[in-house]
């Protein structure tokens, strides 16, 4: 069935979520941010995005499918990464004249997602990794990940996260071409495997209002993110980078659910107002404090990315405590039907939360439970 | 009935609502501010404390009861107040031997609120005011308004306000011992008369957190806080006056909608965050003509200047009109308008969360009465 002149490479690419959040453009056509972010990339048994990119003489246009429905390819943001990409190829084709001349043929991309592709759940970070990465490997690029990461960033900010695995650190740069303002490696998933996430998802409506509209608005409009872009997220970094390293999770968590706050009091200062987090989410907020109060330490960390899904992060060896109350309560959505779900045992809540519990089973749609993983990784599965 | 032998003096004295936030003490036992506020004061007609300040050899000891309950008069913030006052009544019983000695007598004050002591409602405010306002005029003191001020900001801070009417700052001072800490009049009530607002009551619940408690995690732990004391509010404050001196409304409405949010973010950055604000509150953003603050809880109050009642009051009634608070003279004269498109969402949330309204304007400061509660 395969057609020798059908030229395909099909590679797997993960979600990440961010625990020092990305949110400002000092270049909105570059997507170059005004502050670095770190983020965990997620495993991709749970979430991920399969993605195929072929080409070939036959081909008329170029085309992207995504989740069966044809996507618009003329953006400005997916044309600057297939013409990065395709202008690396032209330096390999020129460099050896018996390669297949693939940079001039169209393109046909089809990605899957496992995941709906709802407010919030980092859909296009995956996306645009994936693409970038099936690409890269389809034209047997011979770019480092951090080169592509800089491609990937072009189509959406976050996706250069996602062309690494474990904790990831997106470097905002200085340079106005935006050549040092890609993503490295902190450290990988083996480093500290047991970190693990449990998403709330809050429901699947559209966003209030797009990031890239939020947070131009932001921007431009909340004095209170400067200090944040200026002081308080170079401080954080620092301070995140290192308790990585040293699988301090209570520094981690501290951090974590500190940056959240900054990041949507700093949408809240935005005019007009932008919120994103609402009441299922603050019930999630006084959730997880319950748990760490009971626990007499932070146990687990909550952060919200633009939308009102939780991401609660907690290590292996505190489940029981933190999966388990939240199972005491959500045991009745999708998603604990796993292997590693059916292995959670329902924990009794800590008193004076039945209120927010109340709430948070009202709101919540599903969950996920994942934990972290690697990088975007070959397959052999195509789909096209 | 009365006997010669107790001594009294009553007050009405005003709710306000800040437009500049106060949120965060530099000295927790004086109740100085880390930021200059500004509020206006709302009309007695509508919100008020009533309260009558009475003595006499006959009391055995000090009392306060408000709402016909009975309420703990030794806490340092109350007792701050009447030492103040005790002395200042000294100082005139010095000066005239002929005066009957107050000081020296028991007090016994009774307060009643003519709107629910809930979250959010600013009911310390009027409070203390009619308190410190009520002996200041048992004991016939000399005081003016700004040294009354001084001393019930050590009751409550915001207080400190509705010891005027109309337009009121509050400087927050420098001095350590609390002294150039009052508040003073940006401008009369009959300066800008046309100011109007609503207030839809979230819900009578408790606050999730004291203000008292709230705001100086704040100060210890939100770092735009401080960004915020420093460099927000004191440009903020000098805008805002000039725009009431000019009756400059959407100078005001700008202003006002983003020190709320400014002074709500704050609180979500502060750890463990605090939250004001819920999805009735959001729904309740305010759009056109109309300008909303939120206090430290999720009651909005939408200010609007009288003659866009008919486009902002009446979206209200369109939404809210089955809640208590219509049906007096104010609330009859507003009929339901239409509610914009793209508000249905937002309407519903409001109508779901919304438990009544209260309609009220600018007012003055706090009056005399001869009505005497004891």
């Amino acid at each position: 069935m395969a057609d020798p002149n059908v030229h395909r490479s099909s590679t797997f690419a993960p979600v990440n979520i961010a625990v020092i959040k990305y949110w400002g453009k000092r270049d909105t056509a570059l997507n170059l941010p005004t502050n670095s972010s770190l983020s965990v990339t997620l495993s991709q048994d749970d979430l991920r995005t399969h993605t195929t990119a072929s080409c070939s003489p036959k081909f008329t246009k170029d085309e992207l499918v995504l989740n069966d429905e044809d996507q618009d390819i003329s953006g400005a943001r997916t044309q600057a990464c297939l013409r990065e990409l395709r202008g690396l190829r032209k330096e390999v084709e020129a460099k050896d004249g018996s390669v297949p001349k693939l940079s001039g043929m169209a393109l046909k991309i089809v990605s899957e997602n496992n995941f709906p592709t709802a407010a919030g759940l980092a859909s296009s970070a995956a996306g645009f990794a994936a693409l970038v990465r099936a690409i890269a490997d389809l034209y047997t690029l011979p770019s480092s990940p951090a080169e592509l990461s800089r491609i990937a960033r072009q189509g959406s900010g976050s996706a250069c996260r996602s062309l690494f695995g474990g904790y990831v650190a997106w470097k905002m740069g200085t340079e106005k071409d935006g050549s040092d303002s890609a993503a490295y490696e902190v450290a990988p998933a083996s480093h500290w495997p047991d970190m693990r996430a449990l998403i709330l998802v809050a429901s699947a409506e559209k966003k209030d209002v797009s990031s890239t509209v939020g947070m131009q608005a932001t921007v431009k409009t909340s004095e209170l993110f400067n200090h944040r872009a200026e002081h308080i997220v170079p401080a954080r970094m620092t301070a995140m980078e290192e308790c990585i390293k040293d699988r301090d999770f209570a520094t981690f968590a501290d951090l974590t659910m500190k940056d959240s706050n900054n990041f949507h009091a700093t949408c809240l200062d935005t005019s007009p107002p932008v919120f994103y987090m609402n009441d299922t989410s603050r019930a999630a907020v006084r959730v997880c404090e319950a748990i760490n109060t009971r626990a007499g330490k932070a146990i687990c960390a909550y952060t919200f990315d633009a939308g009102p899904n939780a991401v609660v992060y907690y290590i292996a060896e505190n489940e029981g405590q933190v999966a388990g109350i939240l199972k005491s309560i959500l045991g009745g959505k999708m998603g604990w039907n796993s292997l590693q779900g059916r292995a959670v045992q329902a924990a009794e809540m800590p008193k004076g939360m039945e209120i927010a519990a109340e709430m948070l089973e009202r709101g919540v749609s599903r969950i996920i439970l994942t934990a972290v993983g690697d990088g975007p990784r070959r397959s052999e599965e195509h789909l096209v």
